[in-house]
């Protein structure tokens, strides 16, 4: 089992949205994607901390991804994010924005 | 004497004060020859004259006073700046996001130059950097410390889910996060609690002048709604906040209701959001439309000059809500004279939030024991 926690706070708005994920209930497809964009953000080897002085508006982001082994947490902000974290972050992103 | 001295004669006849106005009011062409005399006059005579020194430290600001503008395009990417998409000069595009911040950035140029006098973000002319398209479906803008950035909303949502249009779509937000940078440049207030909440404020302060500075609207003509027209017609609300009521601005089954408080007494408490900056800058936010109705007119003209003063000369880094309010206050005696209209116009805009001038803070528990034993105020 392995779920995902994402929150996005801050911004223009100063509001948070959040979506808890359990990948194992995701049809094939879906749960194959969300795999593929944590093995390439190397999830598992990010600090957990890459927040720097924070941008007036800009948005913080806090991934947090638990499995039955193991469970580790990233802060990030939206220039901080190493190249290969950027596409599960903007996926991520997608669907708390779908379910806000 | 210089051989080119001769070649400019017609301004070495030139009283200094007439060389002032072309420095400030000829033509380009007009000024760079009266800058030129300037110059030549100084070496003919080997010194430099008080009115020359004058003249010398009007050429600053008008030598670079010139707006320098440069839209990028991101291309839905993260790469800032971007590719060059408009520069200063050159004719619109056919990118609307493009034209909305080179033109929204241009407004709120003019109004801090005409209107107080300040010569862009630094006050020394520094080029206005603006990247669009932003990544794909951000539905934010932000000042990275350089640069304004802008996403196009929620673009990349099914149309019936889409929550928020481009963010260039309101001139008060490119006002807004212009002015993020002047704060940065001016009074640095830090990005937390009641101090990031000033910082918030300032920004919502000077972005919806800049919108009624266009609209040339008096204070009870402006609706005082920040993000005017950035939610799609999906929700149901009128801007991101409201400076004349806050928390009225949305109340929408998906977004829930717009937290704004607008009295000390429903102060909001949190860690997120850097401490809730963009929740209790309403407090601050109130103060501003307050002092603005009492004083009536445009509010950029003293309720504005009272806040520029006091955000450029008088607030400190962590300054809190009530500093703030006492050095208003401060700032209104020193341009309109103490127990002037506008002074009091500024107590009465702090007092409607529940914030009294010269007042004192409860921090704890102990003065608020000392005051039931009335040891204290």
């Amino acid at each position: 089992m392995t779920k995902i926690y994402f929150e996005r706070t801050g911004g223009f708005m100063g509001r948070k949205v959040s979506v808890t994920i359990e990948i194992n209930d995701l049809p094939d497809d879906q749960a194959e994607l969300l795999d593929d964009l944590l093995d390439k953000a190397d999830f598992f080897e990010l600090p957990a901390d890459l927040t720097r002085p924070t941008m007036p508006d800009s948005f913080s982001y806090n991934i947090t991804v638990s499995s039955d082994e193991r469970q580790h947490s990233v802060r990030v902000g939206d220039t901080t994010a190493p190249d290969n974290l950027r596409p599960l972050l903007e996926e991520l992103s997608r669907q708390a924005r779908m379910q806000r | 004497m210089p051989r080119h001295h001769f070649a400019h004669s017609i301004f070495c006849i030139t009283p200094p004060h007439m060389l002032r106005e072309i420095v400030l009011n000829g033509s380009d062409k007009q000024r760079e020859l009266a800058l030129r005399s300037i110059t030549i006059s100084e070496q003919v005579r080997g010194q430099r004259g008080a009115m020359t020194k004058d003249i010398i430290s009007l050429m600053k600001p008008v030598a670079t006073e010139i707006k320098q503008r440069i839209v990028y395009d991101a291309e839905n990417g993260n790469q800032l700046p971007g590719k060059v998409a408009r520069q200063e000069g050159e004719p619109t595009v056919s990118d609307i996001a493009v034209n909305e911040a080179y033109d929204g950035s241009g407004v709120t140029y003019d109004m801090y130059y005409k209107v107080y006098g300040r010569n862009s973000i630094d006050n020394k002319g520094l080029r206005l950097d603006s990247t669009v398209h932003y990544q794909k479906g951000y539905d934010n803008a932000f000042w990275n410390g350089q640069q304004m950035v802008y996403g196009d909303g929620d673009e990349d949502l099914p149309e019936s889910q889409r929550l928020f249009n481009r963010f260039t779509a309101a001139l008060d937000v490119i006002g807004h996060e212009l002015t993020h940078g002047v704060t940065q440049y001016e009074a640095g207030l830090v990005y937390w609690d009641q101090s990031g909440a000033l910082n918030e404020s300032m920004s919502d302060v000077f972005g919806s002048l800049v919108k009624q500075y266009q609209r040339q609207e008096t204070a009870d003509q402006a609706n005082w709604i920040i993000g005017e027209g950035l939610f799609t017609s999906n929700v149901n609300g009128v801007g991101i906040r409201s400076m004349k009521e806050p928390g009225t601005a949305y109340n929408d089954p998906v977004l829930g209701k717009d937290p704004q408080p607008g009295h000390m007494d429903d102060y909001v408490k949190t860690i997120e959001d850097n401490g809730g900056v963009h929740i209790n800058s309403g407090i601050p936010n109130h103060a501003f439309y307050v002092t603005s109705i009492e004083l009536g007119g445009y509010a950029w003209e003293k309720a504005g000059q009272v806040w520029y003063k006091t955000l450029t000369e008088k607030l400190t880094e962590r300054a809190t809500f009530q500093q703030a309010a006492d050095l208003t206050y401060q700032a209104a005696a020193e341009l309109y004279g103490t127990g002037s209209l506008e002074q009091q116009a500024v107590q009465k805009g702090w007092a409607e939030v529940g914030i009294m001038i010269g007042g004192d803070a409860p921090t704890g528990c102990l003065p608020a024991i000392l005051r039931v034993f009335g040891l204290t105020k």
